[in-house]
């Protein structure tokens, strides 16, 4: 025996009952009354089970310490359960792959599973009497159901969806179908069975199948020749079946009284899966598949009983000119409850065929046909997971603040905001720039290519010299910007190095190789976002520092070159987005926390201090850069961002020059402007931001502030903002903004002439004792193949190579690879290839080939089974059969690459993504929710 | 009986004319709203409104139904603030119960940079007369008890921007209303009844050809959802509009106990709670053009996941349905309203995610067009000329969401 509570009463059930059956066999009705059908057709058993309202009793199994309130009689159960914690979490998930999958288990549901085994399919059923409730059909294919043990199954049918989910029984629809004691005709041979004493019942309309005979008091058919049912008397449970004469409007009705009223009304195709499937490839058989048959129109009672819409509610609309069947639905609310039509729909539509004398198709079907819980439709979902610098770690070490920006994590402050500033202003800083995009580009079109992509002239620009450049779409609006560097080495062939910003670089790899498609160009890109770490070294003392590093060969302003700084290799370029003397770091993720270390402990001479986001935010204002969507909108052209500077129009076509060509006849509009209050407000330190602040000129509307930090740097705050010209087509000088007075500044507020930036330095006069040698420790490509699956798995950096060159050099390379027989050698793209091995080889076939140091992805080993028990809940594709094989796509919400070998199986995983997704293998495994921290 | 059931409208159909003075070409929000204003507030009621199915079976019957005005340019502020006062009066006007609401709608900030960005809103709107105040975290959980202000561990909420003024209105209600206080002054509407081509004099539109047969116009307006490239086409105009799935779901109904609208631009999501007691959800559109009324799963999946770190509260709530909307939306995210530069024609359009709230001032603002044959100030800046002019009105307040 089994115990649970039903609204404080001890229920006890019997094994292999349903709730239903439980509650029903100790007397109580789940709901205010109603026909029963125990088929899951029905509004008339829902309870709240364990907290879980709107839930089917005749669907659930009943289990000891179920705690159950049948609340619907009693109004809406509450928004907000009682129980102090909400699980944050999501159910778990299987994903299962197959031929078929047939979905119900009666006769036609068997048939066809077995015809499909036999013709050799692999065959999935589902059915609900195994607790398997689907709820919807969608494009994919994809069929979502819970499995019934708190799981919920994706299966995703490659040839065929075969829907035989039988038919329902017609509902009663007359005065007193809201009474308890009413079962369908299969409900009641289902109740004999489970031994329920039904009392005294009659049946109406087709009789029960199965019953053992003697158990009815008698039996009334209905329609041609026999009876009409009248309606249900009694007092909260029916008392009497009235019945009279079909057809005969005069016949005396006739009362026959009972406990239990059996109903064989007729039945209706389940086929809402059928109808919302549309296109899929989708059969429907049995009973599924019959024609709907529609029951009389009826007189009165309540036809939506999961509404509580009647008769008399329908013709109130109806009368007053809501006609189609939607605006019946939507004017009663008929069809929109718990089961979606399926005990009203059918009488709709006779309600309306008879009203307007038009049969009217059933509304559309929509998912979801089985409500699962929220918890339950989230499973299988990860929230976005965000990018971690490979210094991550060193910035929490140091105290920093970590924030969102961009898609990744970026130390916001180290808590000394004012310090961070001012080190980078007066001495020496670091910044963490990991986060920017980064390309290579190369190929016998590179230039051509690029001048086709950026606004700027590249022809001009000198091998080891690098310039600001824009990126456009097609209307001149600026998507993004970067800096763009020709390589020194001109043996390489033209070549080029492109950073755009955080967070763009997954849609700017995108873009480019859309355009070079379009274009018809010869190039290899290669994204390099995480495989090269990145810091700005900044500041007065910057060039000293580095000295101090070993590196003593620094590039020019707007140059860039090839310098190993403390010990790692570097690329360096010389630009300034802060204003002050700049050497931005690219070099390989792997050595970044080594080279931060080094260069932390290198500047402590010169009192360098790490500066955030925050900092960063205010230094380039003070020199008027903007940022792209925060001083950006989507109508930003080149002119109304005063970046003509930017834009060569002489130089050929490229993506947005025709809509330059063809706006710059618009006289203009606004212009992003540099503004400079001088004022704070009397008594305060710190001014409130700014951004978002309208601007006067006069008492003309003239813009609003994008850009301000708020603290009053020097006595002032600069801005940046929108500006209207005014009716004469002239910019205003002198503006208000919040009432403050501002003006409008022609250049940067900080060094203006950019001095401190271009200023040249001289580190030869850097003591050579100061000067330390770092030893180079080149790191030996990981031996990726003798790696065994661990007990807890953890995530390792991979040691690799990665080549982007034609297709035909790479399977060439293949075909006889010049690494040795232990690494693997992955194609991950026509022109990709990953090899784990030290880049000691060259491409033969394609000069153009760009061949780096790769380490920006991580790696685990799995054993077999683990691998399936972790992909089977975390891969929602089809995994290749064949081994070994190589696979690319999204795993636990994270992209990856999967290599199947026997028995084991390798995942490789960007690394920014790393800890993310080894938190989530690790509570995968554990079946628990690997998105709550 | 539920209280929801309609008991006080009534919609009278009659058979269409050969000719109108005004024919209206789709029976959505817009439609039906410019019918009504043009019959209450200018007495032009020679009109004839043309639905291909149900009138409200677009978008307009289809949405998640919030009305605000914090919006990312002065112009739309100003245009939407007009909408929000025009709703706060139209259940008065036509004694109509709408099930409007104001409920206020808190916008989370889940980083700095979105503190940055929800305070710049604030001060945006309440600078442009949409009142918006940025909120810190303790009064976000006072407006909001249900939050997980831990954001799951993850998506802590470190304030808001609030719009008191947000609100929400039966959707199905304000376009029947609409239809009935236009339909009593004689205006017609016509369900069932595809426009399928238009009849052109030289230039100028001057009728429609219907499933029903040739109507004549004075002027026709096109206030098509979904496919309006397509009737345009017909007026030889191309549209800078691309049509996009936008989905939502509501799980059954439950006491009333949440108050506000929430909403999370990082989350991508937002949240209310129906008259009728649903957990109604929304997000962004899909990033695919498509004309599909199809739902995914993919969409209630992440949807939920997403809702679960603010919202922990839903876990068990159950979900009783989705679907789905096809929005025109253009590309710097405004409507596009007005002349069409062909003689006789009037569009209304690029209503995309957006343009519920829109109904009662763009159909008062059209209307207003059509009788004084001057276009109103308040939706100039949003004529379609402006693609051609290089003024579009990019607004970063409306990208993609409700
Ligand atoms: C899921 C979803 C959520 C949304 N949430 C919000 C929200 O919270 N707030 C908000 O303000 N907006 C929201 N929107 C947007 C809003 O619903 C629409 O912008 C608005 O309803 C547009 O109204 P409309 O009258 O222009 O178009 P519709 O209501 O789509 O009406 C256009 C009508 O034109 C008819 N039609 C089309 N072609 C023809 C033809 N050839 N002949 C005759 N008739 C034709 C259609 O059948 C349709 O009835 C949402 C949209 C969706 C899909
Ligand atoms: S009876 Fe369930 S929706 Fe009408």
């Amino acid at each position: 025996m089994t115990a649970l509570l039903v609204n404080g009463q001890r229920v006890e059930a019997r094994a292999g009952d349903s709730l239903l059956i439980a509650m029903l066999r100790a007397g109580l009705h789940p709901t205010g009354g109603g026909c029963l059908c125990l088929g899951g057709d029905c509004p008339n058993c829902l309870v709240t089970v364990d907290g879980v309202a709107y839930t089917r009793s005749c669907q659930v199994k009943a289990e000891a310490g179920m705690t159950v309130t049948r609340d619907h009689a009693g109004g809406e159960p509450a928004l907000l359960s009682d129980q102090a914690t909400w699980a944050e979490s999501a159910a778990p998930v299987r994903h299962i792959h197959c031929d078929t999958v047939v979905i119900g288990q009666g006769e036609s549901g068997r048939e066809a599973a077995r015809e499909a085994r036999e013709a050799g399919f692999d065959v999935v059923t589902l059915d609900a009497r195994d607790g398997q409730h689907v709820t919807g059909v969608y494009p994919g294919p994809l069929v979502v159901a819970a499995d019934g043990g708190g799981r919920v199954l994706h299966v995703h049918p490659r040839r065929e969806i075969v829907v035989a989910t039988g038919a329902a029984e017609i509902q009663p629809v007359v005065s007193g179908s809201d009474l308890e004691g009413l079962v369908t005709a299969r409900a009641a041979a289902e109740l004999v069975a489970a031994s329920i004493d039904l009392g005294r019942a009659v049946a109406v309309g087709e009789p029960p199948g199965e019953l053992p005979s003697g158990s009815l008091a008698g039996h009334f058919p209905l329609g041609h020749g026999g009876w009409e049912l009248v309606r249900f008397e009694g007092a909260g449970r029916v008392e009497a079946v009235v019945l009279r004469t079909r057809g005969d409007g005069e016949a005396a009705e006739e009362r026959i009284e009972c406990d239990t009223a059996v109903l064989g009304l007729g039945r209706n195709p389940r086929n809402a899966l059928a109808r919302m499937a549309s296109d899929l490839p989708v059969r429907v058989v049995g009973g599924a598949a019959t024609e709907p048959e529609l029951p009389p129109c009826p007189g009165e009672g309540t036809v939506c009983p999961c509404s509580g819409v009647t008769v008399a509610d329908l013709d109130g609309v109806w009368e007053r000119g809501f006609h189609e069947m939607e605006l019946l639905k939507r004017a009663t609310l008929a069809g929109t409850g718990t089961c979606q039509g399926g005990v009203c729909l059918p009488y709709l539509r006779s309600f309306l065929l008879e009203r307007g004398g038009r049969l009217q198709p059933a509304f559309t079907a929509r998912p979801l046909n089985r409500q699962l819980t929220v918890r339950e439709l989230a499973a299988g979902a990860h929230t976005a997971v965000t990018a971690r610098s490979p210094l991550h770690d060193e910035h929490l070490r140091l105290g920093a603040r970590m924030d969102r920006a961009g898609g990744w994590w970026r130390p916001w402050t180290y808590g000394r905001q004012d310090d961070e500033y001012r080190s980078v202003r007066e001495r020496v800083s670091l910044g963490d720039v990991s986060s920017l995009g980064k390309m290579a580009i190369s190929g016998p079109d590179a230039e051509a290519f690029l001048e086709r992509i950026v606004p700027t002239r590249v022809a001009t620009i000198r091998p080891g010299r690098c310039r600001y450049v824009l990126m456009l779409d097609e209307r001149a609006h600026l998507l993004d910007d970067g800096m763009l560097c020709r390589e020194a080495d001109q043996d390489a062939g033209d070549r080029f190095f492109l950073t755009s910003t955080s967070g763009g670089s997954g849609f700017f790899e995108l873009w480019m190789r859309d355009w070079a498609e379009a274009f018809g160009c010869d190039v290899r890109i290669l994204n390099q976002t995480a495989s090269l770490a990145a810091f700005n070294v900044t500041g007065p003392q910057a060039a000293r520092l580095l000295a101090r590093a070993g590196a003593l060969e620094l590039p020019a302003f707007g140059r860039h070159r090839r310098v190993r700084v403390a010990g790692v290799e570097c690329r360096i370029v010389r630009l300034s987005f802060t204003g002050e003397l700049s050497y931005e770091l690219h070099h390989p993720a792997a050595d970044a926390r080594k080279l931060w270390r080094r260069l932390l402990e290198a500047g402590a001479a010169f009192g360098v201090q790490p500066h955030g986001l925050e900092a960063l935010l205010r230094l380039r204002l003070e020199k008027g850069h903007i940022v792209i969507g925060q001083d950006t909108d989507y109508d930003s052209t080149p002119r109304r961002l005063a970046h003509e500077w930017a834009v060569s129009l002489d130089k050929g076509d490229f993506v947005g020059r025709r809509a330059i060509v063809r706006t710059n006849k618009q006289p203009l509009d606004k212009r992003l402007v540099m503004l400079r209050t001088d004022d704070p407000p009397p008594g305060s330190v710190e001014a409130p931001s700014a951004e978002g602040a309208a601007i006067h000129d006069g008492d003309r509307y003239a813009g609003y502030v994008t850009s301000d930090t708020g603290t009053a740097a020097g006595g002032g705050a600069t801005m940046l903002g929108w500006l209207y010209l005014d009716a004469e087509g002239r910019l205003p000088r002198e503006v208000t903004v919040d009432g403050r007075p501002a003006r409008r500044v022609d250049g940067p507020t900080y060094d203006p002439q950019g001095e401190r930036a271009r200023a040249a330095v001289d580190v030869a006069s850097e003591s050579p004792e100061n000067v330390r040698e770092f030893p180079v420790t080149r790191l030996e490509a990981t031996d990726v193949a003798a790696g065994a699956p661990a007990e807890r798995p953890r995530l390792r950096r991979l040691e690799a190579t990665r080549v982007s060159a034609t297709p035909g050099a790479l399977d060439a390379l293949v075909a006889d690879p010049l690494w040795p027989a232990t690494a693997l050698a992955f194609r991950t793209a026509p022109d990709e290839l990953l090899v784990t091995a030290t880049p000691d080889f060259e491409v033969a076939g394609d000069p153009h080939a760009i061949v780096e140091r790769e380490t920006a992805f991580s790696y685990v080993w799995l054993d077999g089974t683990t691998a399936e028990r972790f992909l089977d809940r975390e891969c929602e594709w089809r995994r290749p059969s064949a081994r070994p094989a190589l696979a690319q796509g999204e795993v636990a919400g994270i992209p990856a690459k999967l290599w199947f070998e026997a028995g084991r199986t390798l995942i490789l995983t960007p690394a920014p993504f790393a800890a993310a997704f080894e938190r989530r293998l690790t509570a995968s495994l554990a079946e628990v929710d690997g998105d709550a921290e | 009986m539920n209280e929801f059931t309609e008991r006080q409208m009534k919609l009278t159909w009659r058979a269409p004319k050969e000719s109108y003075d005004v024919v209206i070409v789709g029976a959505g929000g817009h439609g039906l709203a410019t019918a009504y204003y043009l019959a209450t507030r200018h007495g032009i009621t020679n009109v004839g409104v043309f639905e291909r199915g149900y009138i409200g079976g677009g978008n307009s019957g289809r949405n998640t139904t919030i009305i605000r005005a914090n919006y990312g340019i002065p112009a739309a502020v100003r245009f939407y603030q007009r909408s929000v006062d025009l709703y706060r009066g139209l259940e008065e006007e036509t004694d109509r119960w709408l099930m409007h609401q104001q409920k206020g709608i808190l916008w989370m900030a889940h980083s700095e940079a979105a503190v940055r960005a929800e305070r710049m809103r604030a001060k945006l709107n309440t600078e442009f007369g949409a009142e918006t105040e940025f909120v810190g975290p303790r009064q976000v959980e006072e407006l909001c008890p249900q939050l997980d202000m831990s954001g799951g561990g993850r998506w802590p909420v470190l304030g808001a921007s609030y719009h008191p003024q947000g609100a929400t209105a039966r959707h199905d209600r304000v376009v029947w209303a609409l239809a009935e206080g236009a339909m009593e002054r004689g205006a017609h509407v016509h369900q069932n009844t595809p426009v399928e081509g238009l009849i052109l004099d030289g230039k100028r539109v001057a009728g429609v050809r219907t499933a029903a047969g040739n109507v004549a116009a004075g002027v026709v307006v096109s206030a098509v959802g979904g496919h309006v490239s397509r009737l345009a086409a017909m007026a030889g105009l191309r549209l800078p509009i691309r049509t996009h799935r936008l989905q939502a779901f509501v799980t059954n109904h439950y006491r009333q106990q949440f108050g506000p609208i929430v909403a999370s631009s990082e989350l991508f999501f937002y949240a209310s709670q129906t008259a009728r007691g649903e957990m109604l959800l929304g997000a962004e559109i899909d990033p695919q053009p498509s004309f599909s009324y199809r739902s995914s799963h993919d969409f209630v999946q992440h949807v939920c996941r997403r809702a679960l770190c603010l919202l922990p509260f839903m876990s068990d709530l159950r979900v009783l349905r989705q679907w789905t909307g096809v929005c025109d939306m253009s590309p710097d995210y405004s409507p596009i309203m007005g002349r069409t530069g062909v003689p006789g024609f009037f569009i209304t359009t690029g209503w995309g995610t957006w343009g519920f709230k829109a109904i009662p001032a763009g159909g008062e603002q059209i209307a207003e067009l059509i009788a004084t044959g001057e276009t109103p100030e308040l939706i100039a800046p949003f004529g379609l000329d402006r693609f051609a002019r290089d003024r579009t009105m990019a607004d970063r307040g409306s990208a993609g969401t409700h």
